[in-house]
């Protein structure tokens, strides 16, 4: 039996539901030498600003006893010229398709990024991250506010054309307002979640792991929390989600399908196992297998209820 | 240099050095043959995804195909590592990062180990040419903490120094460095170091006072390894922002790179 593993986005095919995770995978061309693309139905980029970012003072990672690791990095990227100048020629286009995350402090600031972006040929679409707990301004604080996240997106919807998902934050009480407001704004899809802010403490040191202290905690234990969002959203919306938040198996992407997600992004696992997209669809297709699933789209929001 | 690749490597021994220290012997053809001194493996411990990260380990001594995996434990991952038992598999991905540069031939190779440190620089010391004129200067706390296991004739070589003075040199690295450059008037050095971090800004201290040219290979906490994720940052010598271990180290011109210890990830 042969599995369709082919999704829709809008009028983007992809071959996989599976994207990488912003921020885990460079612009796409780092793991080319120990990891086979095929596997993947897209990329998405680490986010780009406007103006280059240093990132934060290291430590930028440590692991938690749990299996999760917290992160730091405070978005480091060259900004949106040095993107142009210097990192284009990494992205994978044609092998993949290809999706630049854009990351800003003001309505102007994303709007300026993506408009530069818009001369780069071949790119897919945009994901728009308003969610990042690892920077000052910007980020979280404007995804904890429903008419900024209608602003940016609404700003965003009319400098592009290309296929827009906005990334939003776990951290808000309800996601059914904000996943709704950017929808209306003109979002073609949502991505859900960001990393949850967390610490770590090394006892002996009496010290903080992270140079920023706190930082966005991601892997394995932040699955239940984003699939609970995923599902919320799915029953709000009707766009596709990208689900973001502890992926490891192919049984956590049937996880995700099930509860309304269209594609899986695959992040901190990378860091793990590069191989993960190969292994994530094999056991995907296993299940498949199983279940007398012949096409992966068949199963996305099919959660049988409790009783 | 050789493109990373992904490796799985079949452990042939586990034995333990000294108190806490471990060398694990692993067939790995791929990356015994193609790692430079002072380029890294990322290995992946135990099983499934707790604890979650790779491991970054200083590729040591490589022969008849394998790879020498000598690294101090540090927490649950390296603790981990020295449960492997022969047979099992070790997932890698190497060889990563840039090696050490060799010297020119009119410069006398001084490596400078402090602790743990000396593993790449066994690596070094084994690749450069045998008509070398080198140095190997080790640094440990006390004698029975010596981890030095390279071949014999490299054993007899380097020079210890131990903190407490219970092996050859009673007092740091640097030092013992600094009384034996007098050895080598008229040559210039080119120091090649690796150690813990307070050590580290010793010799930057050291280096930077008499002009002698050096490069220091460093440890912090990594992701991807690859480059991608940026966490394996440190402060540039310039200020002007980070450098990445894992890209653009883990071996640095001594000058590049802000190795003040409160600055140190």
């Amino acid at each position: 039996m042969n599995l369709d593993t082919t999704i829709k986005l809008g009028g983007l095919e992809l071959r996989t539901p599976l994207l990488t995770g912003s921020g885990t995978f460079g612009y796409g061309d780092e793991f080319k030498t120990v990891m086979d693309y095929s596997a993947l139905g897209g990329i998405v980029t680490k986010s780009i600003s406007p103006q280059p970012r240093p990132g934060n003072p290291p430590p930028r990672i440590c692991e938690t006893g749990g299996g999760g690791i917290i992160n730091s990095i405070g978005l480091a990227n060259p900004g949106v010229d040095g993107f142009l100048a210097d990192k284009v020629g990494c992205l994978p286009i044609g092998q993949t398709r290809v999706f630049l995350s854009v990351v800003g402090d003001s309505v102007e600031d994303f709007v300026t990024v993506v408009d530069k972006l818009e001369s780069v040929a071949g790119v897919d679409g945009y994901e728009i991250n308003v969610s990042c707990p690892n920077v000052r301004h910007g980020g979280l604080s404007l995804g904890g506010d429903k008419d900024a996240v209608k602003a940016i997106v609404s700003a965003v919807r009319s400098t592009t054309h290309r296929f827009v998902s906005v990334k939003l934050t776990p951290h808000h009480p309800a996601v059914e307002p904000m996943a709704e407001a950017a929808v209306k704004a003109g979002a073609d899809a949502l991505t859900l979640t960001n990393t949850l802010i967390g610490m770590a403490i090394d006892v002996e040191k009496r010290k903080p792991l992270l140079g920023t202290v706190t930082g966005g905690y991601s892997g394995p234990p932040l699955k239940p929390v984003a699939l609970a969002m995923v599902w919320r959203a799915a029953q709000a919306v009707d766009v596709p989600i990208w689900a973001s938040g502890g992926i490891v198996n192919g049984l956590d992407g049937i996880e995700f399908l099930l509860a309304g997600a269209t594609c899986l992004q695959l992040g901190s696992v990378l860091f793990a196992d590069p191989y993960a997209p190969g292994r994530v669809l094999r056991e995907m297709e296993e299940y498949c297998l199983r279940h007398r699933v012949t096409k992966l789209t068949d199963l996305i929001g099919k959660l049988e209820p409790r009783r | 240099m050789t493109s990373p690749a992904a490796e799985m490597g079949i452990v042939k021994a586990v034995r333990q050095i000294s108190d806490g220290c471990w060398d694990v012997s692993v067939q790995a053809p791929f990356n015994a043959l193609h790692s430079r001194a002072g380029q890294f493996v990322h290995v992946r411990v135990g099983e499934g995804f707790n604890p979650f990260l790779r491991r970054p380990l200083s590729v040591g001594p490589c022969r008849e195909g394998r790879l020498r995996l000598i690294f101090t434990v540090r927490g649950r991952g390296t603790r981990l590592l020295t449960g492997s038992s022969p047979g099992d598999k070790l997932d890698i991905i190497g060889p990563l990062g840039n090696p050490y540069q060799m010297p020119d031939e009119d410069e006398v190779a001084v490596m400078v180990a402090g602790g743990i440190g000396i593993v790449p620089l066994l690596l070094l010391d084994d690749q450069m040419s045998p008509k070398q004129e080198r140095m190997f200067i080790a640094g440990f706390r006390s004698g029975s903490l010596l981890t030095v296991d390279g071949n014999e004739a490299t054993a007899r070589r380097i020079r210890v120094a131990t903190d407490d003075g219970s092996m050859g040199f009673h007092g740091t690295a640097v030092a013992l460095l600094q009384n034996c450059l007098a050895e080598y008037q008229g040559k210039r050095p080119f120091i090649y170091a690796c150690g813990p971090g307070p050590m580290m800004a010793a010799m930057k201290k050291f280096c930077s006072e008499r002009g002698i040219r050096a490069q220091v290979s460093l440890e912090v906490p990594m992701g991807c390894g690859l480059g991608a994720c940026q966490s394996c940052a440190v402060p540039r010598a310039d200020g002007k922002g980070y450098l990445l271990v894992c890209h653009d180290g883990p071996v640095f011109d001594i000058n590049d790179v802000d190795l003040t210890p409160e600055n140190r990830p």
